[in-house]
């Protein structure tokens, strides 16, 4: 029996070979796509699991309100881990780290430095918490001494090629020296914190210092089997009453109770560590995040391709009633039962998916490498996960049923004494199931267009709006820290050079840096003698005095620091929003804002100490953060930064330029590699999962249309050839080609148009949503809509009509003959 | 074998209704052989799908072997159509994807006979018509009278008690159409009974009884010795 379902399954898909082709095809570029986002979204789930205790691992988070300051922080004051482990019972371990950004890193005796982005500051008892899997040294003692570092083997391998890395030394920044206590394996790509080196805090001042204000330190903790994390939570409260609330009043002269009085908030909770990939976008999270809406964005993205490739599937089967009529019929007059025959075609679909899936693994395979450009991930085919190949199996089960079933029940249920005369049942001809199945493919693929074209909008939109700042032909020298006190004379032998049109030192950059390497500092300010009731965390950048001029900011009151005014060390210039928050009215100029002095000692005893600035301009409020964020209060102090060099150029000669400033390098820095960026590349990258986005609805979009395509190309064709005759009788009765073109064509674009008018719907509540996510967005706008609509018809178009072409200038006897 | 009684059947379409059988019954012994002649549109294909269970009368009773068909499941009637009837079609309705061969083996697949069997069975059907040299070719490779042939051997290949014919003539010369008429006449002779439909008298004579249609009522019957042919 099986036999002979397979003999016909297989003669009738050579016999009719362009449908089997376009059939495997729709299904194996829908599977592919599929699988490519299914592999995605495995790993985007896979985060963190690895750890042996990843259910028990905690990291918290601040959620702080603060005058102006508002949000959620991954960071945490450097006292609370200790805290938290003697306090609280549930609390097995505690662990910090301390990012400090990149690291120029030597082994002792090289001469060459390497540039490390992965280097981090941590407790020893990380390796109680989280998994390392140890290649050299000791878990139980590594990092517990000073100076001590743990490096992952990839690190081993550059800096100590060819040996073993343990007890020997690395010299940081050319001035630290670490000892490798420890090799561990390199840590897998799906973990939230990867790094290359762990340095020890056990000496860091920063570590020790017993401040509850200020947040800079990542806290993990190991809650005991079976704790209940909100009964930890509960808990910070009294924490937080008990630790800060002293300084709080000994810092700002405020009680606990009257800080959150006054609307201020500071809360402390708990982040599931396997939910921090997903879910958790705070400040200053150790790397940017997944985001599980993306997630979401990209499930329905793959549900739809697929489903868009069964319905084709299932149209054609449908379509194709008409050859295999007579068939059933015949097989009924033999006494073939209805499962018999549901069963039958159901092998059939089995067959064409599995062919499908066979092709779609190989597509799978070769666009790997693109995907992973696209989706910014590593990702491989797993050949050798049974599970795998188990789900490979169980997809061609459920896919060739989902696409199988409806044709199999409407084919079986031909009537043999209807087909066995010619007569075909009537939804084989028109069908409203598979125009309804038409519309659906279409309204997928036009909502796909029209999230392209929107995601591509916004990114235009940033690229083209006024930033408050010039972005192009500006170069970013960074780590020039290292130079020291040759920093102004480097600073001064590059405006020295012909094609630099003005030089500026300072770590901040108006645009967030993907690995931190850029500074960003607040701290809390207020108009002289209203401490209170006006507080404002202000960011606040320390440049010099070519700053303003080297980024084509604007001045729009008072003036931009000068040598000429001694007393500018002493000034500030505040963005507008800073003067608004301030409320220091239409004239701001010679208003003072006072802040604590750097370094004040909470075991002193009376009120600290507190700096006075006198505002000296006003600069245009310029973009410093994503767009998805509103522009925050700033101000830009005279102070000794040396982070980064930024040169202005002139146009002409780019590598010559580069090449010039490279070897004024040389000269000063000797041994410490030359590291550049372009400020507007830096900006584009601030927009990476955006562009990526727009990206892969593009790619999709293109597939799903494809896809779509390929089934209404068939489709129509099917149709011409079962009005055949009625286009003959038309032709003899006098219709032109374009009269039987256009009534061809006439029902599909019926469909489109509904189909369009679903996808508006879909992709505009869509879009609104994610747009809402950009404080700074294009206006919605008609334009997307209208264009996708003009394209997805000009397509639909294109296909049928190169069918009805054909249809049309057949010859009409040979068609009124047949019957 | 066969008792039909006050046999209606009507045929609705949207606006219309046209009744193909008028209160006929009609009594068909264990090996006879039955022409059913008539103008078109006279209900005779209705009624022979009825008596083939591939067509449901509207009203009245049909008894096959004693047993109620008229209301039967489709399970039941599929049943029956598989073991105890074959059909031969004007249009041979063979499967063009399926050789010689395997058409004739389907009605044995679906009555589940071992592979074995079926082989011995499906020779022996082949050999009879005489067809056997063409078992692995495709229908459309064949002349009309050897498709025939083949569509012959598929309907008694599983030895069928009753054997209906719609026409079976029809697409064939007169040539074919004899040779076709004297393997149906040899078949009835070794035990099988057969309904047929025709339009054509000199094959009508075939057959030892004719009864005329005429607006789904019988309007004459005419008996014939054995043809001497």
């Amino acid at each position: 029996m099986l036999r002979n379902y397979f003999v016909t399954a297989l003669r009738n898909l050579l016999k009719q070979r362009m449908y089997t082709l376009i059939n495997i095809g729709g299904l194996a570029v829908g599977i592919a796509c599929c699988l490519l986002i299914a592999l995605f979204i495995a790993d985007e789930l896979s985060y963190d699991r690895y750890h042996e205790r990843a259910d028990r691992i905690y990291r918290v988070a601040a959620s702080i309100k603060f005058g102006e300051m508002d949000g959620n922080l991954a960071v945490t004051p450097a006292p609370m881990g200790p805290a938290m482990l003697q306090d609280f019972p549930e609390v097995e371990a505690s662990a910090r780290f301390r990012t400090r950004g990149s690291h120029l890193i030597k082994a002792e005796g090289a001469e060459q430095n390497l540039k490390e982005e992965d280097v981090i500051f941590a407790d020893q008892q990380i390796f109680e918490i989280f998994s390392f899997r140890f290649l050299e040294g000791d878990m139980g003692s590594a990092l517990r001494e000073p100076n001590t570092a743990v490096i992952s083997r990839s690190a081993a391998e550059r800096h100590f090629p060819g040996q073993s890395a343990l007890g020997k030394v690395l010299i940081l920044s050319n001035r630290y020296s670490y000892r490798v206590t420890g090799v561990f394996e390199d840590m897998p790509a799906s973990s939230h914190i990867r790094m290359d080196f762990f340095l020890s805090m056990t000496s860091d001042e920063e570590a020790l210092n017993p401040i509850w204000l200020s947040f800079n330190f990542y806290t993990y903790v190991l809650l005991k089997p079976g704790t209940d994390p909100r009964a930890v939570e509960a808990k910070f409260g009294q924490m937080i009453d008990t630790y800060a609330g002293p300084q709080l009043q000994q810092f700002m002269g405020v009680s606990m109770t009257d800080f959150l009085g006054s609307g201020n908030r500071l809360n402390l909770y708990l982040q599931p560590l396997t939910d921090i990939h997903l879910y958790s976008d705070l400040m200053a999270e150790l790397a940017p995040n997944g985001s599980i809406q993306y997630v979401y964005i990209f499930s329905v993205v793959a549900l739809f391709i697929l489903l868009i490739a069964c319905v084709n599937f299932m149209n054609l089967s449908t379509a194709r009633s008409a050859n295999r009529a007579k068939e059933v019929g015949v097989r009924k007059v033999l006494g073939a039962m209805r499962g018999q025959l549901i069963r039958q075609f159901l092998v059939e679909t089995l067959l064409l998916t599995a062919a499908g899936f066979m092709v779609a693994l190989a597509l799978a395979e070769l666009f790997l490498p693109v995907f992973n450009n696209l989706s910014g991930k590593s990702i491989r085919l797993p050949w050798h996960e049974p599970v795998f190949w188990a789900s490979i199996g169980g997809g061609i089960l459920l896919i060739g049923c989902l696409a199988g079933l409806y044709p199999a029940f409407f084919l079986s249920a031909f009537q043999p004494v209807q087909v066995l005369k010619g007569r075909l049942a009537s939804g084989a001809r028109s069908g409203r199931l598979r125009s309804a199945l038409v519309v659906f493919q279409f309204s997928a693929s036009i909502a796909l267009i029209v999230c392209t074209l929107m995601v591509n909008r916004q990114l235009n939109f940033i690229r083209s709006k006024e930033l408050g700042f010039n972005r192009e032909q500006v170069l970013i020298l960074q780590d020039t820290y290292l130079l020291r006190d040759r920093f102004e004379a480097f600073k001064e032998a590059l405006a020295g050079l012909p094609q630099v049109s003005s030089v500026s030192g300072s770590s901040f950059i108006p645009v967030r840096g993907t690995n931190l390497e850029y500074e960003s500092n607040n701290n809390a300010f207020w108009p002289e003698g209203q401490k209170v009731d006006k507080t404002v965390i202000l960011n606040n950048w320390s440049v010099d005095h070519a700053y303003v001029r080297t980024l084509g900011m604007q001045i729009v009151l008072g003036r931009d620091f000068s040598l000429e005014f001694p007393t500018d060390s002493q000034g500030v210039i505040l963005n507008q929003t800073a003067v608004e928050s301030f409320g220091l009215g239409p004239d701001p100029l010679g208003k003072r804002i006072n802040t604590f002095a750097f370094g004040a000692d909470p075991s002193l005893p009376g009120p600290p100490p507190e700096n006075s600035y006198t505002v000296i301009g006003v600069v245009k409020d310029f973009h410093y953060e994503s767009m998805r964020e509103r522009i925050a209060p700033l101000g830009l102090f005279l102070n000794r930064s040396t982070g980064c060099i930024m040169l202005r150029l002139q146009a002409q000669d780019l590598p010559g330029t580069i090449g010039e400033v490279e070897a004024r390098w040389r000269e000063f820095a000797a041994g410490v590699p030359f590291t550049y960026r372009f400020l507007d590349d830096e900006f584009d990258r601030m927009y990476q999962n955006e562009q990526r986005l727009g990206q892969i609805f593009l790619s999709f979009a293109v597939l799903a249309i494809l896809v779509a395509c390929l089934g209404l190309f068939a489709l129509a064709s099917f149709m011409a050839q079962q009005r055949t005759k009625e286009i003959g009788i038309r032709k003899v009765l006098g219709a032109s080609v374009t009269d039987i073109i256009a009534l061809l064509s006439r029902n599909f674009l019926g469909l489109v148009g509904i189909a369009m008018v679903l996808a508006f719907i879909l992709s505009g509540v869509l879009m609104n949503r994610w747009l809402m996510e950009f404080m700074y967005r294009a206006p919605m706008g008609a334009g997307p809509f209208v264009l996708a609509g003009v394209l997805a018809v000009a397509i639909a178009m294109a296909t049928v009509s190169f069918q009805a072409v054909r249809a049309a200038t057949a010859d009409p006897v040979q068609a009124i003959k047949e019957e | 074998m066969i008792r039909l009684q006050d046999l209606v059947k009507h045929y609705r379409t949207e606006e219309i209704e046209t009744t193909a059988l008028n209160h006929l019954s009609l009594e068909v012994r264990e090996g006879e052989f039955l022409s059913i002649m008539g103008p078109s549109g006279c209900g005779k294909s209705t009624l022979l799908n009825i008596i083939g269970m591939i067509d449901t009368p509207s009203s009245g009773s049909y008894y096959f072997l004693s047993q109620e068909i008229a209301k039967a499941s489709e399970r039941v009637r599929a049943g029956l159509r598989k073991s105890t009837l074959g059909f031969i079609f004007q249009s041979f309705n063979l499967i063009d994807e399926l050789t010689v061969y395997e058409n004739v083996e389907l009605p044995l697949i679906y009555t589940r006979m071992r592979a074995a069997e079926r082989k011995q069975r499906v020779e022996a059907a082949l050999e009879q018509m005489n067809m056997t040299h063409r078992r692995n070719h495709y229908p459309q490779q064949l002349s009309g009278g050897q498709q025939q042939r083949v569509a012959v051997a598929r309907a008694v290949v599983h030895s069928p008690k009753l054997l209906l014919a719609d026409e079976p003539t029809g697409n064939l010369d007169t040539a074919n159409g004899d040779e076709v008429m004297r393997l149906l006449a040899s078949l009835n002779e070794q035990g099988t009974t057969i309904i047929m439909v025709t339009h054509s008298l000199r094959c009508a004579e075939y057959g030892r009884r004719v009864i005329h249609l005429l607006d789904g009522k019988i309007i004459s019957e005419n008996h014939f010795s054995p043809n001497p042919a």
